[in-house]
Formats: structure tokens, C-alpha cells, sequence
């Protein structure tokens, strides 16, 4: 791990952001474009169209047909995807370091998409296939349930994946609409990693995308309110029951993140407190918490599925530890373990350029600009008893929150 | 760039290791491979070796099961386990200073474990309720009749046991199968990273001189029985799931880089056959793939798909036309980019120490010594069209395994 700060940032004048990070020490590298759009910047009508675009962009430009796109991937032998999530759209590709212009120019080529009119309603064919997967999963379902509730009356409650309706009657013009408002330079971002020559990226970048027209839209995000209550969706065709216990928490930016994920480990991550007094009592054999941090506002998530009979008993005792942590605080030993496993992960991701990609993307969205390792290992060390403390005395998890209940019991409600 | 260098060795106390030195990481991961799973297991007391796995580390001699793993995160150690046919396996990633307190964790519980009654009971109780859980998770269901048809009653056992032999088990069993294939004759450890040979040396003949005998033992594949049928669990789901099998050749076999070049073309990449004809022309499906699974002497191909059910038989038919077609029309560009694919893959995957300890691992297990990336480069490019044609003429799907589970069974039972 070096001190010298590794980065390259450009911004072209159309205001396509790009930061590179050069490891000399590795033999591949990877690129990905960044859009800054998601689940959460649909209205409900349109409820999955930025799920249903992230497909299109493999479907054909100008340049390419659909069957050329994946062949042109395949023949650089890339490891590539692209995914959606509420805040934003990925695509990605892993490749030798020889072959990092060709798939830059690939991606940017598929980001000019033509949206081709005779590719569509196959794609929304497989989409809708993906909704009847998604169906199929209960973690799946109970997750899109408890957003529902949670964000209610908010575009974060809509599912990702959208809804059958939705996705079944979205017409191309409403597609390309909203591809020409959010797919420009000004709400994107480049990101490479790896070993790379930073001078000849920025140049390849400005050839292939410096043309590419900016943006006056003036859309911007409205922080959702985080609805408390109990709600309950009973589904017959599962064995389990899932519980989950939501409550307002810090976005991904807020300086206090690394606290907020530290307060998740200590409570439901490995060795925690829901492993050994949840899970190794038998109530459960998946417990966990987790911190979910979004561009402006966040969630801490007490989750665990279980035997149905067994789910009070799983909620009082998911309260409980939640009661102990805020009243009792946390012992010197449970930060310093969170501390040095942190450590280690982050030398396990600085290896590999894939996943140096995924965190200069979470550090460019939330942070504007990337962290170098001693940067984060510097975030980590200031989590403290007292940070924690103090994270729990804003966003309190002891009282009130959200329960929800999925499964074939109808509980909490009418149990 | 020279060849890339390992070292294989057997130490003194009976431990088989293979090390590749990087020196220039900055962690080390090391797996020790216990040849011991699920196919040693007595048939009444299936579940036995997932259940040693989750307790061996919840109590040793020393210290309660707490206690051991606050002294792996002391370390930062990012640990897994797993238990499979064959083997069970711990793998650890840490930074390089803290190797050698990371392998006597290691050691301290695979050598003095206690198997605390409660840890015992609650592991138990846990098992019984993932194994009534696996009804919820559609893929794992089918993966685990497959594997029944596939591999038969000793081999195609699934990793949990079963309601009747969870019960079954006491504690005492536990400890008996644990003394009789916990030593160090049974162990195959392979280390990848920052660290030098003689320092693997050094720290593991430390650590596990005297455990056990050090003969040699576990190292024979346990023979199959597979069973061609086509059947039907029904589930309430939106969703059909297809699983299809037949057998194809083991991991040291001359024709397995022809195999992994199959593999490529039907489901390398989104160009592959599979995702090209079944999801992009038909838009059948969301997933679809191809893929091998290779139990010590044996070989087995499966395609797999999920699709709503009145597209159930259409998907089926081309998931078996597809393989046939590649044998009548395959192009050399298309073997070409499976061997590019699989060739680029090695080498981006081999920047992470973690990926390289694996790979290391799987080849002391499968081959017996490690094969460097450039042997296996090289019998990558070798295969020619005539090898695939070859290869899909000997290997024919003609007998085969199908599993279901969803809403309907299939209306076509024997289309070819």
C-alpha cells in the first residue's frame, strides 16, 4: 500500500467526470461508467424503465448490432455486467491491461444506445421473467416489501426491477425520454483501475465521449421520510418467516458512515452479538444487521428468517440486543476487532482492479473524489465507543423503527 | 515474465503443501484441505461433516468458541469454511505479519476441539431448520435432486443430511468421525502470497507435528452411481426450474481443456450459445448456463435455466438442441473467443492472492502438484475444432438426468 496518492482526475467540458487509479503492481485492469440514476428517479409509472435501459445498452447502437456488443466483449475474454440499484446504473468490464482502450470503447459505444424498436419487447420478455425470479425469492420479496412500506408515497419504494404493469406497457418513447435526460455526460462518471497508462485513458475518454452533449436538465432528488409501523405480507408458498426491524440512519456520504457500518458488525455482522445470542441459541439460523446507506439518507436494517412460531421470540430478542448496544455501549475489543478486519479486507481489495473499481465508484458518488487507502484505514480508525455512541443517540434502534413480518404467518399484523 | 514457481512438498508430520510465493502482496491466504466430506459419512448419520465443520471452532482445550473468534479478529483473519463430497475446507486471508498466529488458531481447533454439548444441540437444531428452509430457495432444491440422480446415494448426498439422520447423531458420533479423519495424513494445505516457502514449512511442521497419522489417506475418488431419469418435484412457484445432467470427463482427463472449450462456447460469455439462442433470440429466460462439476474421477455437464411455466418446454428443447447443433456447425472464431475467454479470465482473476490460493488448491486436489498458469495456457490452445467434434461424439447427452420443480412437469420427456 503506497502513500503516494495514485488517482488522475479529469473533467471533460461537458462535464463527464474521470478518475483512474494507477497499481502497477497487477496485470489487468477494469473500466466502468458510472450513471447517476436509478430505481429512486422514476415516477411510478414508469416504475423499473432504468433497469429496463440498463438491458437496452446491450441491445445495439449505431456502430453495433446487439449479437456484436457481446461478441466484441467476448472476444477480449472481459468479465463484465452491469447492474441497477436505487441511486444509480453500472456497466463494467474486466480485462487484460492490452485491452482496456478496446473496452472503453466499447462501453462508451453501448451508452449511445439506439434503443433498437425490435429489440424491445424481447428484453421486456426476459425483465419479466427476472420479476417472476425475483417472486420466487422470499429474502427478495421481503426486502421489496419493507421498502415499500418504509418509503412509502417515495420513488425509493418502487422496486427496482419495476412491476409487471410497468415494465409490460413501457413504450420506447417513454424509454428514450428518460435515457436522454439521465444518460449524459454531466450525471456520469468514468472509472478505471488498474495498470494503466492515466495519460493515454484520459485521452481515449475525450475522443470517445468528449462530443457527447451536456445536459440542462435540472433534476434533483428529494430525501424520502422513513415511515415506522408494522406491517405484515403473508405468502403460503414458503416454509420460513422473515423479520425485519428497520430504522432511519446517515446516507452513504455522511461522515459518520464507517461508524454506522461498525454499529451493523458489532451487532449482526460475523462473531457479533445477533451470531452468538440469536443464531447459536437456535431462534434463527440467519440473523443479521445491516447498514444501507443511499445518496441522502440511510436505513439500519435488523433482519432474520426463521421458524414462524419462533418469530416473537426472535423479534424481543433482536430488541434486546438492540437495547443492550444503546444502553450498555460497546467494549473496547468489539471496535478493535471491527478495526482489524477492516484492515485486511481492505488489503484483499486493493488487489484486484474489479474491485478497486466498486469502492472509487461509491467514493466518487458519495464523496466526490477517491480515497486512498491510508485515507480510508484513517476513516476506520476514527470509529470509536463514542462515535457509537453518539451514532445511536441521533438514530436511536431501541424504540419505535419498522417491523415487518413475510412469510406464510400473517404476523405482526393479525397473528 | 519467467514461469510462474511453486513448491510441493510433504512435511515431516504428514501434511501434503504446495506454496506459490508473491512476494510482492500484501496478504497471504493460505486453505487447509481436509480430505474427509459428506461420501465418508456413515449412511445413518448423514450431516455429520457439515455439523464437525460448524462446531470444531465453538470450544478448544484452551478457550471457549467466543474467545477463538475474537483471537481471529485480533488478527483481521477473513476466514470461510465448507463442506463438500470429498473435503472440508478452511480458508484464511491475512496480512503477512499475522500468518503464523493465523495457522495456530488453525491448528489450536482442528487439533483440540471440545464439541460442546449446547454447540452440538443448537448446530443440530440448525441444520434441521435450513434443511426444511432449502423448500424456499428453488435453485437449491434442484441442485440437490440433481445431484441425488447425478451422482447416487453415497456421492449425490446433500451437505445437510437429512431430518432422520440429524436425529440420529449424538455428540459421541461427532468425536469419533473427527479422530478418525481429522490428522495430518489427511491434510492438503496450499498457500498463496507474501510469505516464503520455508516459512509455510517452518510455521505448519510447528503447528501440526503429532496430529495424528501421517500416512497418507482420503486421496481415492469414491465411485458414482448414475442414474438417468427424468422427474418432477411440484412447487407453487411463478417459476419453472430445468436441471439437466449427463456425464462428461473428469478433471485430469486429456480431454478436460476440450471440455472447459465446450463450456466456453455454450456459456462463456453473453455470446455463448446458451445465452445467445435461449434468452437474446427467444427471450425464454433470465438465467441461463452451462457448467461442470468434477468429483475426483469424474466429470458431470449441467445446463440450468428457470422460465414461467407455458415457456417450460420450449426452453428445454432448445437448452438440448443447442448442444447437438454445436457438434454440426461450430465456427473456429467461436473456439477461438472460449479459449480467449478463458485464458483472460485466469489472468485478471490471478491479480487476487485469494484466487490464486484456490486455483493452487483445486490442483493439488485434482492433479496431485501444481500446474502453472503456462501448462494450463497451453493445453487451452491446443484444442482444435476436430477435438470438439470429437469430444461432443464420445460424451453424448443421449443418456441423462432432468429435474423440474415448479408448477408443471415438462411436456416433452425424451426430445432430442
Amino acid at each position: 500500500m503506497s502513500a503516494i496518492n495514485p488517482y488522475t482526475l479529469r473533467t471533460l467540458d461537458n462535464g463527464l467526470r474521470i478518475v483512474i487509479e494507477h497499481m502497477p503492481y497487477v496485470r489487468s485492469a477494469a473500466a466502468g461508467f458510472l450513471v447517476l440514476t436509478g430505481a429512486r428517479d422514476e415516477t411510478r409509472a414508469l416504475a423499473g424503465v432504468s433497469h429496463f435501459l440498463e438491458h437496452m445498452m446491450f441491445k445495439g447502437t449505431k456502430k453495433r448490432h446487439w449479437r456484436e456488443i457481446t461478441l466484441t466483449f467476448d472476444r477480449m475474454g472481459s468479465t463484465y455486467n452491469a447492474y441497477t440499484s436505487e441511486d444509480r446504473t453500472m456497466y463494467y468490464g474486466w480485462v487484460r491491461s492490452a485491452d482496456l482502450a478496446k473496452q472503453i470503447e466499447l462501453l462508451a459505444d453501448m451508452l449511445r444506445s439506439s434503443l433498437p424498436p425490435d429489440e424491445l419487447d424481447m428484453e421486456r420478455k426476459v425483465i419479466l421473467e427476472e420479476i417472476a425470479m425475483s417472486k420466487d425469492n422470499l429474502e427478495h420479496l421481503a426486502f421489496d416489501f419493507l421498502q415499500e412500506k418504509v418509503f412509502a408515497g417515495h420513488p425509493l419504494a418502487w422496486p427496482i426491477l419495476g412491476y409487471d404493469e410497468t415494465v409490460g406497457s413501457m413504450s420506447r418513447d417513454q424509454m428514450w425520454d428518460y435515457f436522454q435526460r439521465r444518460y449524459t455526460p454531466d450525471n456520469m462518471m468514468l472509472v478505471v483501475a488498474g495498470n494503466v497508462e492515466p495519460g493515454a485513458v484520459v485521452e481515449t475518454a475525450e475522443k470517445l465521449c468528449g462530443h457527447w452533449p451536456r445536459s440542462s436538465n435540472g433534476h434533483v432528488r428529494v430525501p424520502p421520510r422513513i415511515h415506522a409501523g408494522v406491517d405484515a405480507l403473508k405468502v403460503d408458498r414458503f416454509k420460513q418467516q422473515v423479520v425485519v426491524l428497520t430504522f432511519a440512519s446517515i446516507g452513504a456520504a455522511d461522515p459518520a458512515a464507517e461508524t454506522a457500518a461498525a454499529v451493523a458488525t458489532i451487532l449482526g455482522g460475523d462473531n457479533s452479538r445477533f451470531f452468538w445470542n440469536i443464531m447459536q441459541t437456535g431462534l434463527s439460523p440467519r440473523a443479521g444487521v445491516a447498514h444501507l446507506g443511499y445518496s441522502d439518507c440511510g436505513l439500519m436494517m435488523l433482519y432474520a428468517a426463521c421458524q414462524p412460531e419462533k418469530a416473537e421470540d426472535v423479534v424481543e430478542a433482536m430488541r434486546k440486543e438492540a437495547g443492550r448496544i444503546t444502553h450498555d455501549g460497546v467494549l473496547p475489543h468489539e471496535v478493535a476487532r471491527v478495526k482489524s478486519r477492516r484492515r485486511t479486507s481492505l488489503a484483499i481489495e486493493s488487489e484486484a482492479p474489479y474491485y478497486r473499481l466498486t469502492q472509487l465508484m461509491d467514493d466518487m458518488e458519495y464523496r466526490g473524489s477517491p480515497r486512498t487507502v491510508e485515507q480510508m484505514l484513517a476513516d476506520v480508525d476514527a470509529v470509536s465507543a463514542e462515535s457509537i455512541r453518539d451514532y445511536l443517540e441521533r438514530y436511536p434502534i431501541h424504540v419505535g423503527g419498522h417491523l415487518a413480518g413475510v412469510g406464510p404467518r400473517l404476523w405482526p399484523k393479525g397473528g | 515474465m519467467g514461469m510462474t514457481e511453486y513448491v510441493h512438498a510433504n512435511l515431516p508430520c504428514g501434511i501434503e503443501y504446495g506454496v506459490q510465493p508473491l512476494p510482492q502482496r500484501h496478504v497471504v491466504t493460505f486453505q487447509l484441505r481436509i480430505l474427509s466430506g459428506t461420501a465418508g459419512e456413515p449412511s445413518e448419520k448423514l450431516g455429520l461433516s457439515a455439523l464437525i465443520e460448524e462446531t470444531l471452532d465453538k470450544g478448544t482445550e484452551k478457550r471457549g468458541g467466543r474467545e477463538l473468534s475474537d483471537a481471529f479478529d485480533a488478527l483481521g483473519a477473513a476466514c470461510r469454511s465448507g463442506t463438500g463430497r470429498e473435503t472440508t475446507t478452511f480458508t484464511c486471508t491475512v496480512l503477512p505479519e499475522h500468518f503464523e498466529e493465523a495457522v495456530s488458531l488453525h491448528a489450536e481447533f482442528l487439533r483440540t476441539p471440545t464439541f460442546p454439548d449446547h454447540a452440538v444441540q443448537v448446530a443440530i437444531d440448525l441444520a434441521r431448520q435450513e434443511i426444511t428452509n432449502l423448500d424456499d430457495d428453488a435453485q437449491g432444491l434442484t441442485d440437490k435432486l440433481i445431484s441425488l440422480q447425478a451422482y447416487g446415494p453415497v456421492m449425490g448426498r446433500h451437505i445437510l443430511g437429512e431430518h432422520h439422520t440429524l436425529a440420529a447423531i449424538t455428540r459421541e458420533d461427532i468425536v469419533r468421525h473427527w479422530r478418525s479423519d481429522y490428522h495430518a495424513g489427511r491434510m492438503v494445505v496450499a498457500v498463496a502470497g507474501s510469505v516464503t516457502a520455508g516459512r509455510v514449512e517452518e510455521v505448519f511442521e510447528k503447528y501440526f507435528s503429532g496430529f495424528g497419522s501421517t500416512k497418507s489417506q482420503g486421496r481415492r475418488p469414491t465411485s458414482i452411481e448414475f442414474l438417468p431419469a427424468t422427474t418432477h418435484r411440484h412447487k407453487d412457484l411463478e417459476q419453472e426450474q430445468i436441471a439437466v445432467c449427463w456425464p462428461g470427463v473428469d478433471a485430469t482427463h486429456a480431454d478436460f481443456p476440450v471440455q472447459q472449450v465446450v463450456l466456453g462456447i455454450l456459456s462463456g460469455g453473453m455470446s455463448g450459445r446458451l445465452f445467445t439462442e435461449v434468452r437474446e433470440k427467444q427471450g425464454l429466460v433470465y438465467w441461463v448456463a452451462a457448467w461442470q462439476d468434477t468429483p475426483r474421477g469424474y466429470g458431470m455437464i449441467f445446463l440450468g435455466a428457470s422460465t414461467t411455466p407455458e415457456r417450460c418446454d420450449q426452453t428445454y428443447r432448445t437448452l438440448l438442441r443447442e448442444v447437438d447443433r454445436l457438434a454440426e456447425d461450430i465456427e473456429p472464431e467461436e473456439l477461438e473467443r472460449a479459449q480467449t475467454g478463458i485464458l483472460a479470465s485466469q489472468d485478471t482473476r490471478g491479480d487476487s492472492t485469494r484466487a490464486r490460493c484456490g486455483e493452487l488448491a483445486s490442483d493439488l486436489f485434482y492433479y496431485g502438484r501444481p500446474v502453472s498458469p503456462e501448462e494450463k495456457t497451453r493445453r487451452i490452445q491446443a484444442v482444435t475444432v476436430n477435438d470438439v467434434r470429437r469430444y461432443l461424439a464420445a460424451f453424448p447427452r443421449d443418456r441423462r438426468c432432468v429435474v423440474t420443480v415448479g408448477p408443471k412437469p415438462l411436456g416433452v420427456s425424451d426430445c432430442k
